[in-house]
């Protein structure tokens, strides 16, 4: 039994390297925004990702932790001689863990779900043969790593088209920005309850149907979003109604007004008319150049200045979004590969039903959180000080974007890269004319990164199953 | 894995408005320059002749600058084509002014032969780098432009300059009509050379005027509103 032991403490400690790797290099994606607009202090913004990240994990990371346990090949295959699957799950975690490794080094945009999904893929098509492999599962998996930078940016590009219209093109944004606040507020955390009611409770043995699942998260949500509402309310307002003076809103207004004068002065036919209308016409040009010299058109900037204050507690609200959609995707790439080990070490054979147990997932949950707290908290840093074009409101509309994403495919247990989701939802806000300026060009070289990590990946756990199998055996 | 922020490129709308300030350091000197063309001192008129062709060939440093820095694989939220139209503009104000510098080097014009024009002519400079300063206004806007996507109050407050723009300019095309009609009415006492270069004089300060206003629509192009 000493060697199942050996196994067994190698596969945890693997299993946890790549759950330290996960908290260290990606849990940025989602807290960078909000350290770089001193929305959180690093401190807070540490504690908060750890908080979601490991909740994430634990209570949303099992069905795509199945998928890669044994969603992408078929462990009955190996029913002969289970000794085989083991090594090829700890070959798979070593050849990713390597990987990642050598790209956090050279600095290559390799995504970790890539990674271990090639790896599972190539030690099963090697080891097992090509009907090991689950061909229509994999046809998913591959189909939602393409939609899912789509999806994430259409939702992204419509929150951002919403902000849009009813914020920064009202004309008074500020109070505009008061009143959809709350629905934002909503918006956030009905996606966070629905995915933990439905079917994310198991570990607490608590497990709701749809219709009650979506009934309770709405609840909790409109009590978040009137929370929200009042606290709104009472943040001092900057004066909308101004004492003396016009308001934009009067000008505009006028304009359509003038607008519409000058049609109906256009289509005249009759004489008797004409003078009445010219009349009036130049009366209301008259007016309206008045009016549009008092209108205080001049505060559109402090009006914007404050728009963003009020989205930095959004923002908040969906990098924690983030955080918590990443950890319940992304755990999975760590304690997939573990879960099969283990599962096979207890009973010695492969058992087709075998779920995820709990601590594991925790485990998953604290080895993410320990890679934020010993390492992650740099690259938030350094990712925060960077990317500080996506101010509050274009922040929000992308992480949200891309955490529904997330969350949906982990329910639907697809295992996907949360970055490409992100950079998905950050072109949608380019699209919507959110940003200043995207480079192409790092889109081809995740695109390029993407095709090389699957072949390369699996090459790479064929060797390590190889090699495990010349060491333990 | 610094992905996220490797999909931030470098942004050309700080360089353009470095480039519009350039470019109104350019123009900036053309009031000096009308004053020595108008007192008749062909020393200072070279000399601020030579320090406007020094500031434009700084400009075009910058222009070349962006125009190199702007590669095909940049996503900007309004078209490459209109940003290299604004740039193009800008570099066009900044070449007249030199243009003008130049010209009004070549040789002496004995305005003291027609006191009727000098009123008018001085109006008409100032007038025109007052829509150059305005012009500028709308480019130092940008920044708030892109805040709020080209959209809302702060669209509107854009529009209202470029239509201020537009207004001056109309005032200054008639200014530069009634300048017109006396210089030609009055024309025979100048020698040929010297009327000729007037005339073109005339019309290149009006063209400030008119690049200013291009300038300005092409901004308000860019604009989303309702």
């Amino acid at each position: 039994m000493g060697l199942a032991l050996v196994l067994k403490a190698l596969v945890l400690i693997l299993g946890f390297y790549m759950a330290w790797n996960i908290g260290a290099n990606d849990v940025a994606n989602a807290m960078g925004t909000s350290v770089g607009s001193k929305a959180l202090s690093l401190k807070k913004a540490v504690f908060v990702a750890a908080i979601l990240e490991f909740s994430g994990a634990f209570f949303v990371g099992s069905s795509v932790s199945e998928t890669i346990q044994k969603g992408i090949i078929d462990p009955a295959i190996f029913q002969a001689d289970p000794m085989i699957f083991v090594l090829g799950m700890m070959g798979s975690l070593l050849a990713t863990g390597i990987l990642l490794q050598f790209a956090s080094y050279f600095g290559l945009p390799i995504s970790t779900t890539h990674a271990i999904v090639g790896a599972v893929l190539g030690f099963g098509a090697m080891i097992g043969g090509l009907h090991a492999i689950h061909w229509s599962e994999i046809g998913w998996i591959v189909s939602s790593w393409i939609l899912s930078p789509v999806l994430s940016g259409i939702v992204a590009y419509l929150i951002f088209l919403l902000i849009q219209k009813k914020i920064l093109f009202a004309l008074n944004p500020v109070e505009a920005t008061r009143r959809l606040a709350p629905f934002f507020v909503f918006m956030c955390f009905n996606v966070i309850c629905l995915s933990l009611c439905y079917h994310g409770l198991a570990q607490a043995d608590l497990d709701f149907p749809l219709s009650y699942a979506f009934s309770i998260s709405c609840a909790i949500s409109l009590a978040a979003a009137l929370l929200s509402y009042t606290l709104i309310r009472n943040r001092p307002a900057a004066s909308s109604l101004l004492e003396s003076g016009f308001h934009p809103a009067q000008a505009v207004s006028l304009e359509k007004a003038l607008h519409h004068m000058q049609r109906v002065h256009l289509s005249n036919r009759s004489d008797s008319h004409s003078t009445r209308i010219s009349r009036i016409l130049d009366e209301v040009r008259a007016l309206s150049d008045d009016v549009k010299k008092e209108a205080p058109f001049q505060d559109s900037t402090t009006q914007y200045h404050s728009v963003e204050k009020t989205f930095v507690f959004l923002q908040i609200l969906s990098a924690c979004l983030v955080a918590f959609a990443h950890g319940a995707n992304d755990v999975a790439n760590a304690i997939g590969p573990v879960a099969a080990v283990l599962g096979i070490l207890k009973t010695n054979e492969i058992a087709p039903h075998s779920a995820i147990p709990a601590w594991l997932l925790a485990v998953g949950g604290a080895g993410i959180v320990i890679g934020l707290a010993t390492w992650g908290w740099r690259v938030i840093e350094t990712i925060g000080s960077k990317i500080t074009e996506l101010t509050p409101t274009r922040g929000f509309a992308a992480e949200f974007g891309a955490a529904a994403t997330i969350l949906f495919a982990s329910k639907l247990g697809l295992p996907i890269s949360t970055t490409h989701a992100l950079v998905g939802a950050v072109f949608g806000v380019g699209m919507a004319r959110g940003l200043r300026a995207l480079n192409l060009q790092t889109l081809k070289e995740i695109v390029v990164s993407w095709i090389v990590t699957i072949p390369l990946c699996a090459i790479l756990s064929i060797a390590m199953f190889y090699l495990l199998k010349w060491i333990l055996l | 894995m610094l992905t996220i922020a490797r999909l931030f490129g470098k942004s050309p709308f700080a360089p353009l408005q470095t480039h519009m300030d350039k470019v109104a350091s350019c123009i900036g000197e053309l009031p000096y320059l009308f004053k020595a063309f108008l007192e008749q001192d062909a020393d200072a008129i070279q000399k601020i002749g030579e320090k406007i062709s020094k500031l434009e060939h700084e400009a075009d440093l910058t222009k070349n600058d962006i125009r190199n820095h702007l590669p095909k694989s940049l996503f900007l939220p309004l078209d490459r084509s209109a940003l290299l139209d604004i740039l193009s503009l800008q570099d066009a104000l900044a070449d007249q002014a030199e243009e003008i510098a130049h010209n009004a080097a070549l040789l002496p014009v004995p305005l003291e032969l027609i006191p009727e024009i000098k009123e008018d002519f001085s109006i008409l400079c100032q007038k025109n780098v007052e829509i150059f300063r305005l012009a500028r206004q709308v480019i130092k806007e940008l920044d708030y432009l892109l805040e709020c996507s080209f959209g809302g109050i702060e669209a509107e407050k854009v529009k209202g300059m470029v239509e201020q723009i537009a207004f001056y300019e109309y005032e200054t095309a008639k200014i530069k009509k009634r300048l017109l009609k006396t210089f030609y009415s009055k024309g025979e006492c100048l020698p040929h050379p010297a009327f000729h270069l007037g005339l073109i004089l005339i019309e290149e300060i009006g063209n400030l005027a008119w690049l200013s206003e291009k300038l300005g629509n092409r901004i308000r192009m860019l604009l989303e509103l309702h």
